[in-house]
């Protein structure tokens, strides 16, 4: 497996409008070496309709470019409404991947090969060996794992095991939106605040230091994961793919970036100073996957080589 | 679902707060083991395997059933503890074990086939199809729901499984869906899926400034409290931030659940059992809380109105909310 | 202002001007020492009859737990080494580094003892302080809540020459305290009142300082990203 790694895409979790989401994806079909892209919305059923009308050509563009087209499902389904959504997404036989982002997704899903995405919590291998008999054929591991857990998982040989190695990483999910309630708003009626955000909403702690980020129901990390460092010894780990989440930077550079060190063109010291120029206000992360904090940049140590 | 058999399901983290609960006129009490095989992984908490059969001999003794939460996702590579937890659970008589893996439900299920499974609340079910993959795939019989759903969604969801419901009636308050909420490691290394703790005390620091208390997670400031100002416990989404320009309780204020005043509409939905959160707290706050919702649903029981019950003093803030059962929470 | 309204309770780690203040005053220039005994005598009947508390402090065998009565002119310090934990009095913590510190009037930690209030709740309402290793704090707590803690009962039991002196101490209280705490509270709104509307306003002007440097720091952020 090693040798062999593929990027992935992962699905756009800001509220972008519809012409940027759409010109993003056309571009990454065009420009981006990924190799599977993911597409659909993940944080909030109520920014889904305005999507709709423009999926059907992103997903013709990029499965025209050769990308292997993942559908994404919504994380937190609770409505009647959600779950209308989430029954249409896996009733019919499209001919693409479907990523359960909940049991409801993946109960319906059952039998047929699918993706399990990150927002479903597989830690360990009884839970990786029930979700490969119900179909699953790649996990997308949840954001806190280690490299020793990563390791014991991949090992199994069950299924293709992907981690997250760009991007604010998804750290909790909610039916409240804190997007609306910091402008005093309720989420019926959140007026789409999120939308002024391309990259969340940057969270402060009273002190002044910057902490974490809010989009619309999703808070997620202030730090951008950054696993340059880690991906050589996460892919002899036995990953087989790592996620790059879209930020409104140039993903385009920075999967050039992660596909040049994993081919071996540049080394992840050469790939840091670029990757730093394209994000020039961002901070990075690796914590989790060296066993500590998710907000801990740790630099010079090495991951474990074997499995647990 | 009628008020005739809904059953109260109290906390206890110690044998002291076991007693207190069982005397207080819980049905239920719901405890775990002394290590990270459950949520409230705290220090000095919890039962030893002893403690609890004598714990489970108190209860059964007076018509009380004792239900054992393993309700962490067990480590890769070390599924033992976990699943041994499950087969002392078994093995002590519990009246049910409260599961969050899917992996261990599926352990559970096979090695101990009469073994009652509950969902536990971190596996975060939030829709009928949800819940249904639970019962159909391991035969888990009741679901404690996340704290997302109104009321009205509640009561939906009760017509549509085959299984019982049961939601949190009071106590603290997560307002992320459970079980899916990865802030407190991102601040400690230590979260309530893989430690069974959420901001973990030995994280916690307490800093006097003057006349205000700073409090401090994994390095990060939380809040920062002035003299006579109520305190609360520095977890991550209870604390004061500033965003968009603005300083706030962004989150969600240091607040407690109260649903006293709901009981006959969860009743009405369909709800099978009243929660009750808090087994990092002390006796006196389990033999109060258990008491005033006694007396609650007792009344209910008669076709009364339930009392109004003071509970202030042992909320957190000294404020209380019905959380996500108004559709304005939101 | 003045200090007491049923919505703020006066600053916790200030000594409530109480009757053990009174008792505390008159013990004042008794060497510590002194009154060890008596605390070798409580923790014996502590490891007899609630031996469940130190093995749910077993995972601290090092921890060094100051507990500060603020109304009593002396500590304690608590160590759970197990087999052979101690609790020694002393004046202050000066010397000994504890690993965490309990700080509240002594009613107070009694009430806590017997698991009559809730620890999460006095903390909530500031009346307990806590300072150092929150985790010590709390596994204490927890273990001597746990314990299920009876002090009249636990001194009831136990024999020997302090059992008297025990059994009246623990008898001590009820109208005469109560009475005594409300006469107490009136001397002391007149007394310290004045002074406290001093420190508040220095409170308050640390506060500016400290909003100020926030914001400094926030803005420095802003131009390091613009350079």
């Amino acid at each position: 497996m090693s040798g062999a790694a593929k990027l992935s895409l992962g699905p756009v979790l800001f509220n972008w409008s519809p012409e940027r989401w759409r010109d993003f994806y056309l571009r990454m079909a065009d420009e981006a070496p990924v190799d599977v892209v993911h597409v659909g919305e993940v944080v909030c059923s109520k920014r889904q309709p305005f999507f709709d009308k423009v999926i059907p050509e992103v997903v013709e563009r990029l499965t025209a470019a050769g990308k292997q087209v993942v559908l994404s499902s919504l994380a937190l389904v609770m409505t009647e409404r959600e779950r209308d959504g989430i029954r249409a997404l896996t009733g019919e036989e499209t001919g693409f991947l479907v990523e359960a982002n909940d049991y409801s997704a993946a109960a319906a899903l059952k039998g047929r090969p699918h993706v399990v995405g990150p927002l479903v919590n597989v830690y360990n291998e009884g839970t990786l060996a029930y979700l490969a008999r119900n179909g699953a054929v790649r996990v997308c591991l949840p954001p806190e794992l280690s490299a020793a857990t990563i390791g014991c998982l991949a090992g199994q040989g069950l299924t293709e095991i992907e981690v997250q190695a760009f991007g604010r990483l998804p750290l909790a999910i909610s039916a409240r939106c804190y997007h609306a309630r910091s402008r005093n708003l309720h989420k019926d009626g959140c007026q789409y605040v999120c939308g002024e955000d391309p990259d969340g909403m940057v969270v402060d702690t009273m002190d002044g230091k910057p902490f974490l980020a809010v989009n619309g129901t999703q808070t997620m990390s202030y730090h951008y994961a950054n696993l340059l460092g880690e991906l050589t010894a996460l892919r002899d780990l036995g990953v087989a793919h790592f996620r790059l989440s879209p930020h409104a930077c140039d993903m385009v550079a920075v999967a050039r970036l992660f596909r040049a060190v994993l081919d071996g063109g540049r080394s992840a010291e050469e790939a840091a100073a670029p990757l730093e120029d394209l994000l020039p206000d961002a901070e990075f992360a690796n914590g989790y996957v060296h066993g500590r904090e998710g907000h801990r940049m740790v630099q010079g140590e090495s991951l474990p080589s074997g499995i647990l | 679902m009628s008020a005739e058999n809904v059953e109260l399901v109290c906390p206890a983290g110690t044998p002291a707060a076991l007693k207190a609960a069982v005397d207080a006129g819980a049905d239920c009490v719901y405890v775990g083991f002394r290590d990270e095989t459950n949520a409230r992984n705290f220090p000095g908490l919890n039962f030893s395997r002893p403690e609890l059969a004598d714990g489970i001999a108190y209860a059964h003794e007076r018509g009380t059933k004792v239900l054992v939460a393993i309700n962490t996702f067990p480590r890769a590579g070390q599924p033992e503890i976990w699943r041994k937890a499950v087969d002392d659970a078994a093995r002590l008589k519990a009246d049910a074990v409260i599961l969050a893996d899917v992996g261990l439900c599926d352990y559970a299920h096979r090695a101990h086939p009469e073994l009652r499974l509950h969902l536990s609340v971190q596996a975060s079910a939030s829709s009928a199809e949800a819940i249904r993959f639970y019962h159909q795939a391991f035969g888990i019989q009741r679901a404690v729901l996340p704290r997302v759903l109104t009321v009205p969604e509640i009561a939906a969801l009760c017509g549509q499984v085959p299984i019982e419901m049961e939601v949190f009636v009071f106590g603290g308050l997560c307002v992320m869906a459970e079980g899916r909420c990865s802030l407190s490691s991102y601040a400690t290394g230590q979260s309530p899926n893989m430690n069974g703790v959420c901001s973990p005390a030995s994280h916690v620091r307490y800093v006097e400034k003057g006349d205000k208390v700073v409090s401090q997670l994994g390095g990060f400031t939380i809040n920062t409290f002035r003299s006579g100002e109520s305190a609360g416990y520095p977890t991550l989404c209870k604390g004061r931030f500033e965003a968009n320009g603005r300083l706030s309780y962004l989150f969600e204020e240091p607040t407690s659940l109260n649903t006293l005043s709901l009981l006959p509409d969860l009743i009405a939905a369909g709800v099978t059992a009243f929660k009750i959160e808090g087994r990092q707290r002390g006796r006196a706050y389990v033999g109060n809380v258990v008491t005033a919702f006694r007396r609650a649903v007792d009344a209910i029981r008669r076709g009364e109105t339930p009392p109004a019950i003071d509970l202030d003093a042992i909320t957190e803030g000294n404020r209380q909310t019905s959380g996500a059962y108004e559709r304005s929470w939101r | 202002m003045v200090t007491h309204r049923a919505d703020q309770p006066p600053r916790p780690v200030d000594p409530p001007f109480s009757p053990v203040l009174l008792a505390g005053l008159a013990l004042a220039p008794v060497p510590p020492r002194l009154l060890q005994p008596l605390f070798d005598a409580i923790l014996s009947v502590v490891r007899r009859r609630h031996p469940d508390i130190l093995d749910r402090l077993s995972a601290y065998p090092d921890a060094v737990v100051g507990i500060d009565p603020v109304d009593l002119p002396f500590t304690l310090v608590l160590e759970p080494i197990p087999g052979q934990p101690r609790l020694t009095v002393c004046r202050d913590f000066d010397d000994l580094r504890p690993t965490a510190v309990i700080r509240g009037p002594l009613r107070m930690l009694f009430d806590l003892c017997e698991g009559r209030i809730d620890g999460d709740a006095a903390f909530f309402s500031r009346q307990l302080v806590i300072e150092g290793d929150t985790e010590v704090v709390l596994a204490l707590r927890n273990a001597v809540d746990g314990a299920g803690i009876d002090l009249e009962g636990d001194f009831a039991a136990t024999v020997g020459p302090l059992a008297a002196p025990l059994r009246r101490a623990a008898r001590m209280g009820g109208w005469l305290f109560e009475r005594m705490s409300r006469d107490m509270a009136l001397v002391r709104s007149a007394i310290v009142g004045p002074a406290l509307r001093g420190a508040d306003a220095q409170s308050a002007r640390i506060s500016e300082l400290e909003t100020e440097l926030a914001e400094m720091r926030r803005s420095l952020r802003h131009r390091e990203r613009r350079a």
